[in-house]
Formats: C-alpha cells, sequence, structure tokens
C-alpha cells in the first residue's frame, strides 16, 4: 500500500502542461474521428434479386408496394422513402418479415424459401465508364 | 519530441482516409458525349488539361467532319471534280496514308473511302429517316467500289483512280482522337485517366490501386452486359447497330455498311475489341471492332488472329456469343450466359 501510494503521488507530481494537453488532444481526437468515420452511408436504391435472375433497381426516394413472384409465392415489399422491409411472404417462417425496416447501404433481406433478396445498393455504378 | 511524432503519425493518418478525388468533365463533341476522368489531380490542373484535351476534340471535329466544312470535305470535293489535291499538311497525309494500310490490313472491312454508300443510305446526316436508298444507285456504287488503295500521295499530290472514292473517317476519327489525348494528358503529367468518346474508351495508369474498369452495353436492353478491367494503356471499342441505325418493316438497317454488298451489315448486333498499348491503340480499338462486326461469322476468328486482336466479342444477331478465350478470362458478365450460347476461340 505504501509503496503504491508513493508510486501514486510521484505520478501526481508528474502531470505537466504537456499531460493534460495531449488529454485533451486525444479526447478532441476521438471526438472528431468519431463525427468523420461513424456515418453508415445512405443507400439510394434498392436491387430485387430472384434466383440469379435481377428483377431489377428501384429508388428508395418513393412510397410504393411491389408485389415479386417467386417459386413459392409472392413477396410483398414496401418501400417507404428511404428504407425498405418486407411486408408479406409466402415462406413458413417469415424470418424476412422479421429482419423489419432496413435502410442503410448493402443491408441484405433474404428470403431463402422463395429464393428472393433484396439490397440497398448506393449510387455508385459498377463501372467507371460505359462502352457502346 | 515524442509528441510532434504522434502528431505526425495521427495526420497520416487522417490524411490517409480521404479518398483521393476524381475530376470529371463531360461535353458534346463529335456528335456525341465525350467524357474525361482524372484520378488523383489537383483539380485545377486536371480541369486545364481535360480543357486542353476538349479543345484537340474539337479542332478535330472540325477537321475531318464527313460532311461538314472540314479538311476531309476539301479533298473529296476534289475527288469530285477529278482533281488532285495538294498539300502540305503532314497530319492529314498521315492519317490517309494509316487508313490506306488498315483498309488492305483489313481486306477491305473497313473501308472509309465509301462515303457515298454510307450517305446514300442516309447516315450524313444528324437525324437520318426510316426510309430505304435508291436501289440501283446503291448496286452502282457497289459495281464500281472504291477502295482506299485507289489513293496515292507522290510530292505533295493526293491522287485518286476512282471518282467514286469519298473519304468518311466516322470509324477511325475517335480512336485517333483517343490516342492524341493520351498524348496532351501525358504532355500535362495527368498519368491516371479514363477517356471515353462516344462509348470508345482508353485507359491511362489506374484508378487508384485498382485498374479502370468499363461496362459493355448490351446491345437490346438498357444496362450493361458485362463489365472488363482496362490495363494501363489498353483501349476498348464497340461497333453495334443499336445507336446509329433506322427501321424499315420491322427490320433494322444500322450505319455499319458492308462494302462488299453495300448493304448494312446484319449478321451480329455487336462487336467489340481491346488493343493494347501502343501509339496507335485508340484508333485500332475504333477500327478493328469494323472488321469483327462486318465480316461473316466463319471468318471473325481467322481476322482476329491475323490483325493480332486477343481480346474480342461479338453478340451475334441470333443473341449467341463468339468470344476470345483471354477475353472470357477477364470479362465479368452481369447476367448467367447460357453455355451452348458461348463460342469461345
Amino acid at each position: 500500500m505504501k509503496k503504491l501510494k508513493k508510486i501514486n503521488s510521484q505520478l501526481t507530481k508528474k502531470i505537466l502542461i504537456g499531460d493534460l494537453f495531449l488529454i485533451f488532444f486525444f479526447i478532441g481526437l476521438t471526438v472528431f474521428l468519431t463525427l468523420m468515420l461513424w456515418n453508415f452511408p445512405q443507400g439510394e436504391y434498392l436491387k430485387i434479386q430472384m434466383g440469379n435472375k435481377n428483377i431489377g433497381t428501384f429508388s428508395l426516394n418513393q412510397n410504393i408496394t411491389k408485389v415479386i413472384d417467386g417459386p413459392i409465392g409472392k413477396t410483398e415489399i414496401i418501400i417507404d422513402s428511404g428504407k425498405v422491409r418486407v411486408s408479406k411472404s409466402p415462406c413458413t417462417k417469415k424470418y424476412c418479415i422479421h429482419q423489419g425496416w432496413i435502410n442503410q447501404l448493402h443491408q441484405t433481406i433474404v428470403c431463402v424459401p422463395n429464393k428472393m433478396s433484396i439490397s440497398i445498393i448506393g449510387n455508385q455504378s459498377e463501372h467507371d465508364s460505359l462502352n457502346y | 519530441m515524442h509528441f510532434n511524432k504522434l502528431i505526425f503519425i495521427v495526420f497520416f493518418f487522417i490524411a490517409g482516409c480521404h479518398q483521393a478525388k476524381i475530376v470529371e468533365k463531360k461535353d458534346y463533341i463529335f456528335g456525341t458525349i465525350v467524357e474525361i476522368k482524372v484520378f488523383g489531380e489537383n483539380e485545377e490542373a486536371a480541369v486545364h488539361s481535360i480543357e486542353l484535351v476538349f479543345e484537340e476534340f474539337r479542332r478535330l471535329h472540325h477537321y475531318l467532319h464527313p460532311w461538314e466544312k472540314s479538311i476531309l470535305n476539301e479533298i473529296n470535293k476534289s475527288i469530285r471534280n477529278g482533281r488532285n489535291y495538294r498539300t502540305e499538311d503532314n497530319e492529314i497525309i498521315s492519317i490517309i496514308n494509316y487508313n490506306i494500310e488498315l483498309e488492305s490490313k483489313t481486306h477491305g472491312y473497313f473501308n472509309p473511302a465509301i462515303g457515298k454508300l454510307i450517305q446514300s443510305w442516309g447516315f450524313h446526316s444528324d437525324q437520318f429517316a426510316n426510309t430505304m436508298p435508291n436501289l440501283s444507285h446503291i448496286q452502282d456504287l457497289r459495281k464500281n467500289l472504291p477502295h482506299m488503295s485507289d489513293i496515292s500521295f507522290y510530292k505533295n499530290y493526293f491522287t485518286f483512280k476512282n471518282k467514286n472514292i469519298q473519304l468518311d473517317l466516322g470509324g477511325y476519327a475517335k480512336g485517333y482522337a483517343l490516342d492524341q489525348a493520351k498524348k496532351i494528358l501525358i504532355d500535362n503529367n495527368i498519368n491516371n485517366a479514363l477517356i471515353n468518346i462516344g462509348g470508345n474508351i482508353m485507359a491511362l495508369g489506374q484508378h487508384g490501386d485498382r485498374d479502370w474498369v468499363v461496362g459493355i452495353q448490351h446491345p437490346r436492353e438498357p444496362n450493361s452486359i458485362a463489365t472488363v478491367t482496362l490495363k494501363p494503356g489498353w483501349s476498348i471499342g464497340t461497333s453495334g447497330d443499336y445507336q446509329r441505325y433506322f427501321m424499315v418493316d420491322n427490320q433494322r438497317f444500322s450505319h455499319l455498311i458492308d462494302p462488299n454488298t453495300g448493304f448494312p451489315a446484319n449478321n451480329a448486333q455487336s462487336a467489340t475489341v481491346l488493343m493494347p498499348p501502343s501509339e496507335s491503340s485508340g484508333a485500332l480499338s475504333d477500327v478493328y471492332s469494323k472488321p469483327l462486326f462486318i465480316a461473316p461469322e466463319n471468318l471473325k476468328n481467322s481476322i482476329a488472329k491475323e490483325l493480332g486482336i486477343n481480346f474480342y466479342m461479338v453478340i451475334m444477331a441470333d443473341g449467341k456469343i463468339i468470344i476470345s478465350h483471354d477475353m472470357l478470362n477477364l470479362i465479368k458478365w452481369h447476367e448467367k450466359i447460357e453455355k451452348d450460347k458461348l463460342t469461345v476461340n
């Protein structure tokens, strides 16, 4: 105990202005990096696939309901200005419905029984330019 | 001392988080959209260089225009009037001489002397009508088909053996412009860029630490059928029947005229070639897609081999795809292609 106290008092003595500067610098840096990097980019489009077939890409910036035909029945998808969910599905477990709303880039809902997947994609194209 | 080091490291870290910016400019030249992307340069330098390239494109557009006022038009006037054409313009001399060589190399499938045929089919206009040409006129032109080899150059004079010659460099000019753009950008220390002139694309350098990626348009659908990566200095060109064409009685007539028949070639929907870096990589990517589009199916591969085109793909009229082995290894399909649709050479 005595020894610890000694060390402690030595440490206290040694807190200097530079140490304070460092402490504040790291607090500042943490806040700065959090603000800068902690942004989950929002997607712009919803890509719907059925099996290996691309059903289409739809803007997220609308309010519509889409009904997609799959091998075991119809899946209903709701796009509601920026977010998406599966509202009806012919599958038994309904995992896809329980997943609820998604709205972040690269988030995906898959319904395996109906071979359907929807995912949010950005406005970034798959290529830099187009040859035609 | 340590503190300074720390700040240095932290700033490096933050700087590393910033993405290098792409500077991108578009314009409407050569009757089409031109687009240049520059990677990783400061904006001012990039914009300045892109403007220089656009300036060169505008010059070439007026220099080589097939039917508006241009040096090409002056030459065509001389031919019509049965006169020789005197010039000391080294650029047009080397362009025409190179096109003479290209016609012979492609066994006449690329023939820039058939401007009259292209005009008769109505493609010498920005807006063309859905009407058939005078077919007897087409037959006449075909019987007395002009060739680039009917042109010779001697002591500052071009002479012409066939009065039907009408130069149309529509299948060469955009590719040539790519080669010119490359020179200008490199002279201005722009080493990473992507140049797209109406679908003909050249890649300079890379997009950061990856190669440039280019989509290939599906000839019958609004999306791209596949993507390919372009290594530094490579060019890609496609000839297709889906941009400049008209329909009569449900039949498609494209601007790609087969010099042997005088009619639009119709065995393919599109032909794509990739050409490796060279002084005329851009021009070749533009020109070499023509013989692969026009030539009959059984000759396409042998022509590609002869011309040294290792990367090519032809989508035939029935949707089947003829593709070279190298191209198949490079290409990334956007849709599932049935194996029986593919012929790999």
